[in-house]
């Protein structure tokens, strides 16, 4: 638990009125119009929307996420956070598409890429979602602050939930999108350099940089075995590690027991996972010994512990094995095992082409999700967010640096933290349970950072906190004035009257953030699924819409719909009932791809494609990639396109 | 090979300048982000992956620059007649279907 000094309430103090004095400082400038509440009136040079981008996907969840992927697949984790390259994309390609349709939203993006009632229902739906999506986000976030708080703090979860989220509503209230990239650019500043401090720091704790890479290539081999729950409670239990060698060129099989063992139901985490001889996992000893579980131990079911044995050179198959007999049979618990642990400092560890817990597979469609994707709008969760700072930009050309900008920041940022992540790693490698270690970052802070310098990292963690809820705040705001308000219940409103609107939409989004936040609880399951499939069966539609012409908004409809079926069937719901067994992400991204493209393709073409006057007038504004031939050609005959040559 | 001359009508038409300069941003991304983790672990690697992420960052703009100014600058101008047209769609003075 941490006690903080009144220099570090002093520290937090002086941060929070300097955001709630940026708050009050713009509130002239936001008040004067939609455009500048929501867009800052479209004049922002390129620095300040890029740091905004950085500091909005710096969440307090980032580095409980991050940390966690790390302590799973070591350097190789870094790929779970490359997922910002669909931005390098993007800024040559989709960014200027977006930034000439100038629509303040996607939603309304809608109105200007497709035509007639179809437009409306989009526009509709995506205003109705991104609303929601903007208070579950931020009811999201708020749950990691609350969990953090509550580590660190002993405070009880609705002061990290409802706390901070309150004082950042006074500025996004006040200020909207400028007070929101203002605040930004402050606590982007602030939240590198404590991210760069702290990194530094948890690495020099762990013994300096060369100290760490020396002991993770050194250390034991390790496999988190998770007991299974209904595994019955026996004494007679033996684990078995297998490998096959290769001494003087000639192939060997070896073998090592553990146990017998004990698994047992019981209150407490059964073996202790810190006792000496686990933590100490340097071996000195030749040929192959398991060390973790060993005779007498005692195991719980349901539980993750790490299985230890002494690393072999040249093993070219590992496997491990469980007897329930004291070794009169065996049966293959995991195979493909690494050996030793120096697998961690390669950025390529895969366990097998599909299968293990990070296949090639998943990489390879990642990859593809991300670069492919940055062709398209909407292609992610985070489009929505960096589509109000393209629009923000002054122009074009500082459209497409923000996006850059904000990106490789983001990238720079994972790069540290996965380099911390490591080290921290060499100081606690025995945990099994993710949760255990989620927060190691932060509390590598708490611990390690110099007296006085502790104040400064609660204000950066808050910094981190408040850019991630300030930008949702406006957001969700901004698709609940400018699309629901603004266009269906009074599209002849004031600009005065459309930024109190803006406000009161922020109040309802900041209440219904803490409803949220007090009901979620699992935050990497969500974000996983927000991650992966809500966007599965829309990924492919989202390109399509910019990059084919004939693709409409029936087709665009269609796999909306039966996206947010298939992928609560597919993910949730057969699974639970045994219908389909439970797919790895990779796996569920292809199938709910295939699945959607066997919907809207039909309704794309058995159904009349846009209005062609529409079309052209979307061609001229934003000069779509892609398959626009015949849009292209009409423009051309009537004369819209001067200085180009007919086709 | 790179062209860096445009006349507004050039730069708004796709060219592999446009298509260059994605592939290489996402490379220069990947050697960031890489180059970071190895760099803050004082690998010589890190140093060497963060430095040629940085040089192709450069060269992106080297290739792009020139264009994506020809491009912006033109689109300027008719900015102000696309707000009007967005303002007037977003209070139903200007619908079709």
């Amino acid at each position: 638990m941490i006690q903080l000094a009144p220099l570090d309430w002093l520290w937090l103090s002086l941060f929070l009125i300097l955001m709630i004095g940026t708050g009050v400082a713009f509130y002239r400038l936001a008040r004067r119009s939609e455009a500048d509440f929501f867009l800052a009136g479209r004049r922002l040079p390129w620095w300040l929307p890029a740091v905004s981008v950085y500091a909005t996907h710096t969440a307090t969840d980032t580095p409980i996420f991050v940390t966690g992927v790390v302590f799973l697949h070591g350097v190789s984790g870094i790929w779970y956070t490359i997922f910002p390259v669909w931005v390098a994309v993007s800024a040559f390609t989709s960014t200027r598409i977006f930034r000439r349709s100038v629509a303040y939203t996607i939603a309304e993006w809608q109105n200007l890429r497709f035509s007639g009632i179809r437009a409306e229902m989009l526009r509709g739906w995506f205003a109705g979602w991104q609303f929601f999506m903007s208070m579950f986000v931020l009811g999201w976030v708020g749950a990691a602050m609350g969990k953090i708080t509550t580590i660190l703090f002993g405070w009880p979860g609705w002061i990290g939930i409802v706390g901070f989220s309150t004082i950042c509503a006074v500025y996004v209230l006040a200020a909207g999108y400028w007070g929101v990239v203002v605040a930004d650019f402050q606590q982007g500043i602030i939240a590198f350099l404590l991210i760069l401090f702290v990194s530094i720091w948890a690495l020099l704790a762990a013994g300096g940089p060369a100290a760490v890479v020396e002991r993770i290539g050194r250390m034991n081999s390790s496999y988190t075995w998770a007991v299974p729950s209904d595994l019955p409670p026996s004494s007679d239990y033996m684990l078995k590690i297998e490998a096959r060698v290769v001494e003087a060129g000639v192939p060997r099989m070896r073998s090592a027991t553990a146990g017998p063992f004990t698994v047992a139901l019981g209150q407490d985490d059964g073996a202790d996972p810190e006792r000496p001889s686990f933590a100490d996992m340097y071996a000195e000893k030749e040929g192959l010994e398991v060390l973790f579980p060993t005779t007498g131990d005692v195991l719980r079911p349901g539980r993750k512990y790490k299985v230890l044995w002494t690393p072999l050179p040249d093993t070219e198959a590992l496997s491990l094995h469980l007897s329930r007999d004291r070794g009169a049979s065996w049966a293959v618990v995991a195979d493909r095992l690494r050996n030793g642990q120096a697998w961690r400092l390669s950025p390529f560890a895969f366990t097998g082409y599909v299968s293990g817990d990070f296949p090639l597979a998943w990489f390879l469609t990642m990859l593809v999700m991300a670069t492919l994707g940055g062709l398209g709008v909407g292609t992610n969760s985070d489009w929505f967010v960096e589509a109000q700072r393209i629009q923000s930009a002054r122009t074009l050309k500082e459209a497409s640096f923000v996006m850059l900008g904000g990106g490789a920041s983001v990238l720079l940022r994972n790069g540290m933290w996965v380099a911390a992540g490591l080290g921290l790693f060499s100081l606690m490698p025995q945990y099994a349970e993710t949760a255990r270690v989620e927060t190691a970052w932060y509390e590598a802070g708490f611990r390690y950072l110099p007296v006085g310098m502790v104040g400064l990292f609660v204000a950066g963690i808050v910094a981190i906190h408040l850019s991630t809820v300030s930008t949702r705040l406006n957001l969700g705001a901004m698709y609940a004035t400018r699309d629901l308000y603004h266009h269906y219940v009074k599209p002849d409103a004031s600009e005065r009257e459309l930024v109190w609107v803006g406000r009161v939409s922020t109040a309802i989004l900041l209440l219904g953030s803490f409803v949220y936040g007090m009901m979620i609880t699992e935050i990497t399951q969500w974000l996983i699924f927000a991650m992966w499939i809500m966007f599965a069966g829309v990924w492919l539609p989202n390109i399509l819409q910019v990059v084919w012409w004939r693709f409409n908004a029936w087709g665009y409809l269609s796999a909306w719909i039966s996206s947010l079926v298939f992928s609560w069937l597919v993910v949730w719901v057969l699974p639970l009932f045994g219908v389909i067994p439970r797919l790895p992400d990779f796996v569920q991204f292809w199938v709910l791809l295939v699945l959607g493209t066997l919907v809207f393709l039909p309704f794309t073409l058995l159904t009349p494609p846009e209005n062609m006057d529409h079309l052209v007038r979307f061609y001229v504004m934003t000069r779509p990639i892609g398959f626009w031939g015949p849009v292209k050609a009409e423009a051309l005959r009537r004369g819209l396109l001067p200085g180009e040559a007919g086709p | 090979m790179i062209k860096r001359d445009w006349s507004p009508a050039e730069a708004d038409t796709w060219t592999r300048e446009d298509w260059l300069a994605a592939a290489l941003s996402v490379i220069a991304f990947v050697l960031v982000a890489l180059g970071a983790t190895y760099a803050f672990l004082l690998r010589p690697i890190g140093f060497v992956l963060l430095g040629t992420g940085v040089a192709l960052g450069g060269l992106v703009s080297w290739i792009v620059g020139p264009k994506l100014t020809a491009v912006s600058g033109e689109y300027e101008k008719k900015q102000a007649e696309y707000v009007e047209q967005l303002e007037r769609i977003v209070r139903w003075e200007d619908h079709d279907g």
